[in-house]
């Protein structure tokens, strides 16, 4: 066999107390897609800090192209070829994307930035990658998907041997996703090793050519992906059980509408229509521009709009988020760590934040209820957490979004506006998620879900609304005997066609 | 190792023990500083900012500052001064005084929330105007004739051996921890500096509670001054000329970030306390005030520093 680009022996990482990395061994080939996968808090992040120089090693060894490997920087990691394309993209939005291309490498004379072959260089990469970005534009103006172009062109011409991609279709839409897959090919064949973490198994199959399965910190297996039989196996190996994802049909109360909406219009949305039953999980779906988190948005008071929303029977006005609460409408966020988190604050002063009623009086706040509740939906939830002092900061993906769940449930709200609820967040907890709104629609609250992943929709709600440009295209029911077209879906979405039947 | 101490009680204890090794050191150096005149001394100094510093923690906690509290200080004394001279009733007249601030601390809150200038901007303005007032009230000269008797009692008087000032400080600096650590208000301060889209996006009206904070800090800025202009016994448009920034000095190095969402308004009393020891403990040993404030710049920096440095050890 040819020489591994990276091999990883017997790497370990240890916390006080706590065994982040327990002795990982696995190799890299030269130009491959290699996948990561594993439930939060199976080690990913700690490997990628350790392979990056963020975090030092506490055990073990690496050897990148034969050589000791042992980086102490990020600078030095990327000096030696490795490069990270982190979630959250590291580019400066009110600079255009010539300056981000060659931010901090800017080729200059006496401290003035000038043109040179250099520079060239990094445009040109863009220009191979994707011809359709504008120098000259403002990063800011971009979409996500080619924010990250920026950044991955901006890695590729640093010579980077190696580019780990941290989630990289989180934000992006399918067609987006597509795009990027393509990208990965082309980087393979520019002889660039992409290290593909993601917890969309799909993707896995179909881009990685090896995957390395984590489970509490430890290498459970290295497979070559065409061995794999399907997800089902991959989801075995990360959590030793299988959990395979099924539509249920809520119990529907069709005479009771929680929830009315009627003409609902912004500048973004057009006479957007419908309800939710007792006890119904309704889905919107479409890819990112289609207006879902707009509709959320309007209809929690965060963004201005026109039209009638009736919570059972009784029309409601919301100007702000507050009425809304008020009302009984609430949302979880799209962006857990941005809109929906205090991350400075901990698990039990993030939950009662949407309402305070229930653990004070006259304002003051007793603080033995305020603990009580906390620990109530640590358990009710399985929040995996030591102690609801702790920072939320410190709690992985799936157990924050658990947090803003909490935050929204204890608003008692009669809607909760879903969006994106399992962006970002492990099989397991994915799971968790959905089952803890199942159980909300059956305690007789409508649960609207807005999701830009299909088989999200698919598994979870009842009846199926799909948007294009702000409008919606169509209603589809589920059924639970019959799943409906996802090719179809899917045309719907992208504009292809108008009707489903 | 379970995570017992949270990062702003830590800044606490480490202000805390600068306090202590002050005050050790001092006490070893001039035998006079550690005795209860001059402590007495040292606390009827620290008023003003502890009063101000109070609101003005609860302030910055959500992100925001005001520079205008020592522009207020002074207007609000002059007004006292002004309104006693001309024979309106001692209590009102002091009323009036803190009423100035009020009307100052609603208008900043107005500027920033509503008409959305930038906190720093907005403030600023307010301090260039409120000392320019406090000039064209007094015409530039200080008020200490035909004020009447009593016009000193809240400023120097003592209940039993204690200063009625201090004991005011000690009431507004409780009043204000209160706020801060138990009430809900204190906890959407936190959570407007923390993530001001979150706190939005959870209901809380963010414009609302700034607005009100900085009608505290305003009042607060007026009641340091009307007590200030007490103690001097005169309405003096000069004083309180770097009193924003004795109180940003006291509220940093008591732990809060400048960027908000997180601090604590007893940091802010330590802090208060270390930078009033340190200038009087000079005084006793003999430094002049020049000396005095490169030593306030360098405590300043070396504290959040050494703050920064213990944090980076134990992570």
């Amino acid at each position: 066999m040819e020489q591994p680009i990276l091999s990883i022996r017997n790497i370990s990482k240890e916390y006080p107390g706590v065994k982040a990395l327990d002795d990982v061994s696995f190799d890299i080939p030269a130009n491959v897609v290699h996948c990561i996968v594993g439930e939060n808090g199976a080690g990913k992040s700690t490997l990628i800090k350790i392979l990056t120089g963020a975090i030092e090693k506490t055990r073990g060894s690496m050897l990148l192209n034969g050589q000791e490997y042992y980086p102490k920087s990020i600078k030095e990691a990327m000096r030696a070829g490795i490069s990270v394309l982190y979630q959250e993209l590291n580019v400066v939005d009110e600079l255009t994307v010539e300056e981000n291309l060659t931010l901090g490498a800017e080729d200059t004379r006496f401290g003035v930035i000038r043109h040179s072959g250099k520079t060239q260089r990094v445009y040109e990469v863009l220009h191979e990658i994707d011809p359709s970005i504008q120098l000259k534009e403002k990063v800011e103006k971009l979409s996500m998907a080619k924010k990250q172009i920026v950044e991955i062109a901006k890695a590729v011409a640093a010579n980077a041997s190696i580019l780990i991609m941290d989630e990289p279709t989180a934000a992006l839409s399918e067609e987006e996703v597509r795009k990027l897959f393509t990208i990965i090919h082309k980087l393979r064949e520019q002889e660039v090793t992409v290290i593909y973490i993601s917890h969309r198994l799909d993707e896995i199959m179909e881009i990685g050519d090896y995957v390395t399965v984590l489970r509490d910190g430890r290498t459970i297996a290295t497979k070559q992906a065409s061995g794999i039989q399907g997800q089902e196996e991959l989801i075995q190996l990360m959590l030793g059980k299988i959990v395979i994802q099924t539509y249920v049909p809520s119990v529907i109360d069709t005479d009771q509408k929680v929830l009315e909406v009627e003409h609902l219009t912004n500048d973004k949305l057009h006479d957007i229509s419908f309800e939710a039953l007792k006890g119904e999980i309704v889905g919107f779906y479409g890819l990112v521009g289609a207006g879902k988190t707009e509709v959320a948005r309007a209809l929690f008071g965060a963004d201005p709009c026109e039209g009638t929303i009736r919570i059972d029977g009784k029309e409601v006005h919301v100007r702000d988020p507050r009425d809304a609460i008020r009302q009984g409408i609430t949302m979880v966020p799209e962006e857990r760590r941005t809109q929906g988190l205090f991350l400075e604050l901990s698990i039990k002063d993030n939950i009662p934040v949407m309402n305070y009623k229930k653990i004070s009086r006259w304002n003051v706040y007793n603080k033995r209820k305020q603990r009580e509740m906390a620990v109530q939906y640590i358990k009710d939830l399985r929040i995996a957490t030591n102690s609801e002092e702790k920072n939320v900061s410190l709690l992985s993906g799936g157990n924050q979004q658990k947090v803003v769940l909490a935050k929204c449930l204890n608003a008692d709200a009669k809607v909760l506006l879903l969006d994106e609820p399992s962006r970002g967040v492990d099989v397991g907890a994915k799971d968790e998620i959905f089952h803890i709104i199942r159980e909300l629609a059956a305690k007789g609250s409508a649960c609207i879900v807005f999701s830009s992943e299909l088989p999200e929709i698919l598994a979870l709600c009842d009846k199926i609304i799909l948007l294009y440009e702000g409008k919606i295209r169509a209603v589809i029911q589920n059924n639970a005997e019959k799943q409906p077209d996802s090719e179809k879906i899917m045309q719907i979405s992208t504009g292809g066609l108008d009707k489903y039947e | 190792m379970s995570k017992s101490i949270s990062k702003s009680t830590l800044t606490q204890l480490i202000t805390l023990s600068i306090l202590i090794v002050l005050v050790v050191v001092l006490s070893i150096l001039a035998p006079e500083f550690l005795t209860y005149n001059n402590m007495m001394n040292v606390l009827r100094q620290v008023t003003f900012v502890i009063i101000t510093g109070s609101a003005a923690t609860m302030l910055m906690i959500t992100g925001h500052m005001d520079l205008s509290v020592g522009s207020l200080l002074a207007l609000s004394g002059v007004v006292f001064a002004v309104c006693a001279m001309n024979d309106i009733p001692l209590f009102l007249a002091g009323l009036l005084g803190v009423g100035v601030g009020f009307a100052f601390g609603v208008l900043n809150g107005i500027l920033v929330t509503k008409l959305k200038v930038t906190h720093v901007i907005a403030t600023l303005g307010s301090m260039y105007v409120a000392r320019g007032l406090s000039y064209i009230v007094t015409d530039g000269k200080s008020i200490n004739a035909g004020l009447p008797r009593g016009f000193d009692s809240i400023g120097r008087k003592m209940i039993g051996t204690i200063p009625i000032a201090v004991i005011i400080a000690v009431l507004v600096l409780l009043i204000f921890f209160f706020l801060e650590s138990k009430t809900v208000f204190g906890k959407y301060a936190f959570a407007i500096g923390g993530n001001k889209n979150a706190a939005t996006l959870s209901g809380i009206k963010s414009n609302r509670l700034v607005l009100s904070i900085y009608t505290l800090v305003g009042t607060m800025a007026g009641l340091s001054g009307v007590i200030m202009a007490s103690r001097l016994g005169a309405g003096d448009p000069n004083v309180g000329n770097g009193f924003e920034f004795d109180c940003i000095v006291a509220i940093v190095l008591g732990g809060t970030s400048v960027a908000g969402g997180s601090g604590s308004v007893i940091g802010m009393a330590i802090g208060a306390l270390i930078v009033g020891f340190l200038s009087n403990g000079l005084n006793l040993l003999g430094v002049g005030t020049f000396y005095q404030t490169v030593f306030k710049g360098v405590i300043l920096v070396g504290a959040v520093l050494l703050d920064s440095l213990i944090k980076k050890k134990l992570k």
